[in-house]
């Protein structure tokens, strides 16, 4: 009896040592890693995912992870679920990956992925706009019912949604699934992550540290002092700085904030389809790409990484469009400018200084709309949801990330459906309006896509909106972190192949 | 004591009339935080999502409730919770309050003591490079934009010179480029005051008799001069002292500093009006404060004032 106890106390003992080895192994490698520094315009406000858009910046940081997530080629994939079947109209089932852990080590069940999900769709409004209120309930260990309050055929692209990531609330706070852990948090300043030892490869991963920097020229100048080691991203004006630098680079990638331009059809003039059109064929892609020093000419309504994307060029001909002005009525006078029934052609384009680029493009697409005879003046909102609600402007530019979640409904549906609720340019297609709400019952991805194109393809032909530019945004990178590639816009900042480089 | 409640109910009655104010001209300013919010999370905007988040801040209630819950819940020192991150206000403004005040009072001291001194030369020598300094820093506050001079500060100490590393740096070395940023936007007018309290007192009678002691201009003015033109400059830098809060924003934006200003423009461009409210009733204590204190001291040097 006592050897069982002495054998039983040396187990013990054993264990301990074994698991302090472990612990301080861990600690001991995430001491020893290199630290890269991650210098951003943004940074997390909080590490609760309900509060406010958290749950976006910790996903974008490499903290936390969502059931489903759009990959680098645009599609929504698995990445905490395994798979999701439809039920019924409202009713799905996600089965969930095996294996997967969170930081403090604890097991990613479908119990604490209810939980967390149903605490963030209680707290968070963002979380309840696309199907409305989402309750989860765990069947199994590895198996949720999802119940949504509005039918979805798309339950993964909603769940890939920046508002549902997957947590766990504990004593010290809450846990994470994704490659990096929070150390140490100065709310809206300073991020510390040491590589999360439950999450593959933890090893190779350095740690960050990331600092945000409000100022996009003080990044620059911050990446050039050699401050920070990634800079994300810099105005486009500061890359010169980088040019000659052997030690410093710039890679740049298209971001699916495409650059468009609201044309309202209710307004005089403008609910003519012949001069909508005329308006977009004048406007060449390749000199707003000058204007905006980056950039590729937009061929829809998304960036060309997207499955759904539309195919061939939006090319500028500024004949075609002077044959339809004139085939519409709108004749030029002596002074070169259009007129119908004496009533000149003049047009009020509008533009908001949170997207610079958008400033910029003002004066060339006036200089472009004059060449055809179209007299415009240019003006500036602080608020252009609240200006583009009014509906009173004849021409917007706009900038949209137009599938945040990997799917292509959501834009269609709110900004150009006849019933959307941001369907400021007040245009109405029974055809388009057939075709929305066909995605609002297709799941197939194929299909989807074939439909989004389609819808593009009506866009094109009745122009209620020119689709301008997708853009680019350009990443520093020291030579620390020379392989790092940039994609999925500001999603997906911190990932999990971050690596410090060998060269 | 009358006296001294007399005061302090004028105070309250100031500030509570600066807040109902502010309260107004916060709501009355164009944008609704709940459109802002939703475009910039590019989040599918609909009435009755935006609906929503009216009704979880209160926007849905009359004004007069949403200014008189507000205001009970901040004088129990609830300050509730900002529109845009869901943070706790209170324990942001706690984090962030002292990195500006200690940009903005080391700022104001820097440019006190380095105007006084500039000041001084300025005097002694009229027309000569002291002088001429002072008078082009003056200049210079008023028309140089602080934001492109913060940026060369940033580029020549940090990027050329390496002499500060503004954010892996210490505390001190985070503070010293913000506080020289400050500091020179302030640092002429200060030397101005105390160029024209040591000149009129160089051409005061008594001045006579401190030289005729065989003392240098220099030595003679220092001696008899410094504590009267220190008084004035004192006397004139007083209500800058109202400002070291809000007068630091260029400097928290350049340098990344974590201050009160830069969440408050994020704040201005969320139209989170929880924010700006705490925010604007803070700085309306505040300053209210300093001019009750300042008054005070004035009353107490000089009497003949009451």
């Amino acid at each position: 009896m006592r050897f069982l106890t002495r054998l039983a106390s040396t187990i013990r003992y054993l264990a301990l040592a074994a698991a302090t080895a472990g612990a301080l192994a861990t600690a001991a490698s995430a001491d020893d890693a290199p630290t890269i520094t991650v210098g951003q315009t943004f940074i997390a406000a909080g590490l609760d995912p309900a509060e406010g858009s958290a749950g976006w910046a910790l996903v974008s940081h490499g903290v936390a992870e969502q059931l489903f997530t759009v990959s680098r080629e645009g599609r929504v994939v698995p990445l905490l679920a395994e798979a999701a079947s439809r039920d019924d109209d409202t009713n799905w089932t996600v089965t969930l990956r095996a294996g997967r852990l969170f930081s403090d080590g604890t097991p990613v069940n479908a119990e604490s992925v209810a939980a967390a999900l149903n605490r963030t769709g209680e707290n968070n409004p963002a979380a309840r706009a696309t199907a409305g209120r989402l309750t989860f309930s765990a069947l199994d260990d590895k198996t949720l019912k999802v119940a949504t309050e509005r039918p979805t055929p798309v339950l993964p692209a909603v769940l890939a949604e920046w508002a549902f990531p997957i947590y766990r609330e504990t004593q010290d706070g809450m846990v994470f699934t994704g490659p990096y852990a929070v150390e140490h948090f100065e709310p809206g300043s300073r991020l510390d992550l040491v590589a999360n030892a439950h999450y593959p490869d933890a090893n190779a991963r350095p740690n960050v540290i990331i600092r945000r920097i409000a100022d996009g020229q003080s990044l620059a100048l911050a990446f050039k002092a050699g401050e920070v080691d990634l800079a994300f991203h810099l105005p486009v004006e500061t890359l010169p700085m980088f040019a000659n630098d052997p030690d410093l680079a710039v890679k740049s990638f298209a971001v699916g904030y495409q650059y468009m331009m609201w044309i309202n059809t209710q307004r005089p003039g403008l609910e003519d389809v012949r001069v909508r059109k005329a308006i977009n064929l004048a406007i060449n892609r390749d000199d707003l790409a000058k204007a905006a020093r980056g950039g590729v000419p937009a061929t829809g309504a998304y960036a060309e990484v997207y499955p759904f994307a539309a195919m061939g060029e939006i090319r500028s001909d500024m004949a075609a469009a002077e044959a339809l002005l004139d085939e519409a009525g709108w004749m030029r006078g002596a002074d070169g400018a259009r007129a119908k029934d004496g009533v000149p052609l003049e047009l009020v384009l509008w533009a908001y200084p949170q997207r610079p680029d958008l400033i910029t493009f003002q004066p060339v697409i006036r200089a472009a709309l004059e060449e055809i005879g179209i007299s415009v003046t240019t003006q500036v909102s602080e608020n252009p949801s609240d200006e583009a609600r009014k509906g009173a402007f004849d021409l917007f530019l706009w900038a949209q990330h137009t599938a945040p979640s990997g799917d292509p409904g959501q834009y269609l549906g709110l900004f150009l459906e006849s019933s959307g609720g941001n369907n400021h340019v007040g245009w109405s297609n029974a055809e388009f309006d057939a075709i929305v709400e066909k995605l609002g019952r297709v799941s197939e991805p194929a299909e989807r896509n074939a439909l989004a194109r389609e819808a593009q393809a009506i866009i094109a032909k009745d122009a209620p909106v020119a689709f301008l530019l997708s853009p680019q945004w350009h990443v520093g990178l020291s030579k620390r972190v020379a392989d790092y590639e940039p994609w999925g816009s500001d999603y997906y900042v911190i990932r999990d192949d971050l690596r410090v480089s060998e060269h | 004591m009358a006296a001294a409640a007399q005061s302090g109910a004028r105070l309250a009655m100031a500030w509570l009339l600066v807040v109902a104010a502010a309260f107004l001209i916060v709501r009355a300013l164009p944008g609704d935080p709940a459109e802002i919010l939703i475009h910039s999370n590019t989040v599918a905007a609909s009435e009755s999502l935006i609906a929503e988040y009216h009704a979880a801040w209160g926007l849905d209630r009359s004004l007069l409730r949403q200014f008189f819950s507000w205001l009970g819940s901040y004088l129990t020192g609830d300050w509730g919770q900002s529109m845009m991150t869901g943070r706790p206000i209170l324990s942001e403004f706690v984090s962030r309050a002292p990195w500006s005040f200690a940009i903005g009072t080391g700022g104001l001291a820097l440019a006190t003591i380095g105007g006084f001194f500039l000041g001084f030369r300025a005097a002694l020598r009229p027309a000569g490079i002291a002088d001429h300094l002072s008078r082009a820093l003056a200049v210079g506050s008023q028309s140089l934009p602080a934001f492109a001079v913060g940026l060369v500060m940033f580029w020549l100490l940090a990027v050329e010179l390496k002499l500060v590393a503004p954010l892996s740096g210490s505390a001190g070395e985070r503070l010293l480029m913000p506080v020289l940023l400050v500091a020179l936007f302030s640092i002429g007018s200060a030397a101005r005051v105390s160029r024209a309290a040591f000149g009129e007192a160089r051409q005061a009678l008594w001045m006579r008799t401190a030289r005729a002691k065989g003392l240098s201009e220099a030595a003679a003015l220092w001696r008899h001069a410094g504590r009267h033109s220190g008084l004035t400059l004192l006397a004139a830098v007083t209500p800058e002292l109202a400002w070291v809060i809000g007068g630091t924003t260029v400097a928290e934006v350049v340098f990344g500093v974590p201050g009160l200003s830069e969440a408050v423009v994020d704040a201005v461009l969320g139209r989170d009006y929880m924010v700006l409210q705490a925010y604007i009733a803070f700085v309306a204590l505040w300053i209210l404060l300093i001019n009750e204190a300042a008054r005070t001291a004035r009353l107490a040097l000089d009497p003949r004032l009451a």
